[in-house]
């Protein structure tokens, strides 16, 4: 009796292992994944225009939701958006709840160590902005003791000013560019650091002015999980092939170097 | 070691211990300070609760109603972008301060009603027998009212400032450095969530042990040696 | 002024997604959370040995760390064990995290409604014969409910105030959804916020006024010792 009994458990064993071995080739990556799913689910950040934002029709759009939406076209599958707060983008991607992460997110070499990113799909400068009744003009004249900088908790912007603009005092705000930009308005701060699309914000206010000059140009990628290697090759070839058909370009100009999206979805 | 590395790195949190240290003092700071002015106003809010004038107690209670039935969030952006405008002078006053106003205000509102609760909760019959067997009014107050009300208010105040140290958190919408900022800096810099998240945890369970530990100990002196009878 | 009501109209339909969420997602976890909780109060306040320590370490861990860690370690590490039945959408997790911490406080006001029913009724319906269980039933439980109803709105309006932090695993409950309109309105971060509050109150409000409507009721606002 026991050695029937051990026998079936030997072969019980044999048999899991064989069925693991099995669903391991048949998940042999994640992109197999995707086709079968027939999804392609992205990593959002509602963080405003014209990156991610929900438009006047209540519709969710911006130049990364687009670009993600014709990846999946091109791929035959579904895009499907999940919406997260910037603390909870890394973790839900790490979880395994999305394929990658379609946002401005710049590729430092920290995050680099954890994340695979994509090659840059386009390039944010940063700038810095002050109210247009005060006295600077560019952004190096910011570089003085007693002046007040802010800029968002986290963000690779509060990492210029501690690195450009080392005299100043740095405030960091967890509440979203444009309560950063309230803040500037208020006269509680002399200035803040953000990227080019916070001239959306920035345009509203009669106040404030963008400064003189670019502190740093950052490259903005797509980011995947650490072992995801063909689908990270799979977004250097598709950057690559939109590039070349100068269809990247055309999104950027309408997205990102332009205001040509704002009469569409403002 | 080699297993606890794969799960969290704490050569990584080692390297943060710093800003850990300075969201911690922050953390305690607002915490602490807006826990007593919390409790003042909350007994002075409680005392204007429980007056018969309705002209004290309208106002108060729309400001308790007001302050429970709204959020926090908007209470502190209240604060920071409202209160300059009526009180242009408070426009100077740093993040920090503007924070620990709110949460005060915030918390004072619940204290008010825990205090309401513990005032209460004495029975004018105790207080006539110490009357009666002579106690000065300080010592009725020290053994027989204090540790009766204290008692009764203590849970409900701890389960408040339990909340209101996890609260102050929300000042890092205004530019306040707190503990939970501090691992989330962390999260977004090097993309360890692990290591952000449990680390965050285990400092506030840790706040909340020695918080615990705290009132045990007042409590128990305050009953004397008469403390477990009656239960 | 006109500013405002064109501001007002243009977000309206976008605070009003975002108030059904909350109202739905606090409705199931208050819900959900006071039967848990309900049962783990019970059962904390028999005193059976192993248990009650359990059950106030879990209460406990809960109260002393912070929401926004919970909802992490539902929605991204359980999933990280491999068990299928972990494997949550953002709304489910949002759910069991919610109603597991709507349970914690929940509990401790049911062990100490039940605390404090008065020794001589367990006494007096012994003498009268009658076992642990329908004497709990029976006599214990009608008598301290009565006094778990008021502190009880308290927790549930913050835990209708707590759903906010949800927007983290990707909920567009109402606060959610006023920041997506300061985006598109960023010189009136003020005003929109005055809107959400607004909101919260006219959910809120009346839940607390059930507070002193059952108070009356039970009559006395009586002070429960929730240790």
């Amino acid at each position: 009796m026991r050695n029937v009994l051990a026998r079936a458990a030997t072969s019980l064993a044999v048999m899991a292992a064989a069925w693991f071995t099995v669903a391991t080739v048949a998940h042999a990556d994640e992109m197999d994944d995707i086709l079968k799913r027939g999804e392609l689910i992205v990593a959002v950040q509602t963080q405003g225009p014209p990156v991610s934002f929900v438009d006047k029709n209540g519709e969710r759009t911006g130049f990364a939701v687009e670009f993600s939406r014709e990846m999946a076209k091109d791929l035959g599958v579904k895009a499907v958006f999940q919406d997260y707060d910037w603390k909870g983008l890394i973790p839900a991607l790490l979880a395994g709840k999305v394929d990658m992460i379609a946002g401005d997110m710049t590729p430092t070499p920290q995050r680099a160590s954890q994340l695979l990113f994509s090659r840059p799909m386009f390039f944010n400068d940063t700038i810095a902005f002050a109210t247009k009744d005060s006295e600077f003009k560019s952004w190096e004249d910011l570089n003085k003791e007693g002046v007040t900088v802010a800029a968002l908790q986290g963000s690779t912007y509060a990492d210029a000013v501690t690195k450009y603009l080392p005299k100043a005092t740095l405030k960091v705000f967890a509440g979203g560019g444009p309560a950063v930009a309230q803040t500037l308005a208020m006269g509680r701060v002399n200035a803040m650091v953000g990227g080019q699309d916070y001239n959306t914000y920035v345009r509203q206010f009669d106040t404030l002015k963008p400064l003189d000059g670019v502190m740093t140009r950052e490259p903005l990628a797509f980011a995947t999980r650490p072992n995801a290697f063909h689908l990270k090759m799979w977004l250097d070839n598709y950057v690559e092939l939109k590039t070349a058909d100068n269809s990247l370009r055309d999104l950027l100009a309408y997205w990102w170097t332009s205001d040509a999206w704002e009469k569409d979805h403002k | 070691m080699n297993w606890v590395l794969d799960f969290y790195n704490y050569r990584i949190v080692e390297q943060y211990l710093g800003r850990f240290a300075e969201g911690l003092e922050n953390t305690l700071i607002a915490a602490g300070v807006s826990l007593v002015a919390a409790v003042i106003l909350g007994t002075i809010l409680a005392l204007g609760r429980m007056s018969g004038r309705a002209i004290l107690w309208r106002p108060v209670a729309g400001y308790v109603a007001f302050v429970l039935a709204t959020p926090l969030l908007v209470q502190i952006y209240l604060i920071y972008y409202g209160l300059p405008i009526l009180v242009p002078a408070t426009g100077r006053w740093s993040e920090l301060t503007l924070g620990i106003m709110a949460l005060s205000l915030h918390n004072a509102a619940y204290m008010s009603e825990i205090i309401r609760g513990g005032i209460g909760s004495v029975s004018r019959g105790q207080i006539e027998g110490g009357k009666a067997v002579g106690m000065s009014y300080l010592q009725r107050l020290r053994y027989i009212v204090l540790p009766q009300a204290f008692a009764n208010t203590l849970p409900p105040l701890l389960g408040q400032t339990a909340v209101l140290i996890k609260d102050t958190s929300l000042l890092s919408i205004i530019a306040v450095f707190d503990f939970l900022s501090a691992g989330l800096l962390l999260n977004s810099e090097r993309v360890r969530p692990n290591e952000s998240f449990l680390t965050i945890a285990v400092g506030y369970l840790a706040i909340y042990a020695v918080m615990m530990s705290l009132s045990w100990a007042v409590k128990r002196w305050l009953a004397g040696p008469a403390w477990n009878v009656g239960r | 002024m006109q500013h405002y009501v064109d501001v007002t109209l243009s977000i309206l339909p976008f605070l009003w997604s975002g108030f059904i969420q909350t109202i739905w997602i606090s409705l199931v976890a208050i819900a959900a959370g006071s039967i848990l909780g309900f049962v783990i109060g019970v059962v904390r306040s028999q005193r059976v040995p192993v248990l009650h320590q359990l059950f106030g370490l879990y209460i406990h861990i809960l109260r002393g760390s912070p929401f926004l860690v919970q909802l992490y370690v539902f929605y991204f590490v359980l999933p990280n064990t491999g068990i299928e039945m972990l494997q949550w959408s953002s709304e489910m997790a949002a759910f069991v995290s919610l109603s597991v911490y709507t349970s914690s406080y929940v509990a401790e006001i049911i062990m100490g409604a039940i605390d404090t029913v008065p020794r001589g009724q367990w006494e007096a319906a012994t003498s009268l014969g009658l076992k642990r269980i329908p004497i709990l039933c029976l006599v214990v439980l009608p008598q301290a409910l009565k006094l778990a109803v008021p502190p009880m709105s308290g927790v549930y309006v913050n835990i209708i105030k707590n759903t906010a932090i949800l927007s983290v695993i990707g909920i567009s409950e109402l606060t959610r959804q006023g920041e997506i309109s300061i985006m598109r309105f960023p010189r009136d971060v003020l005003f929109v916020y005055g809107l959400i509050a607004l909101i919260y109150f006219i959910y809120c409000y009346p839940v607390l006024r059930f507070t002193r409507w059952a108070e009356r009721k039970v009559g006395g606002g009586r002070l429960i010792n929730l240790d």
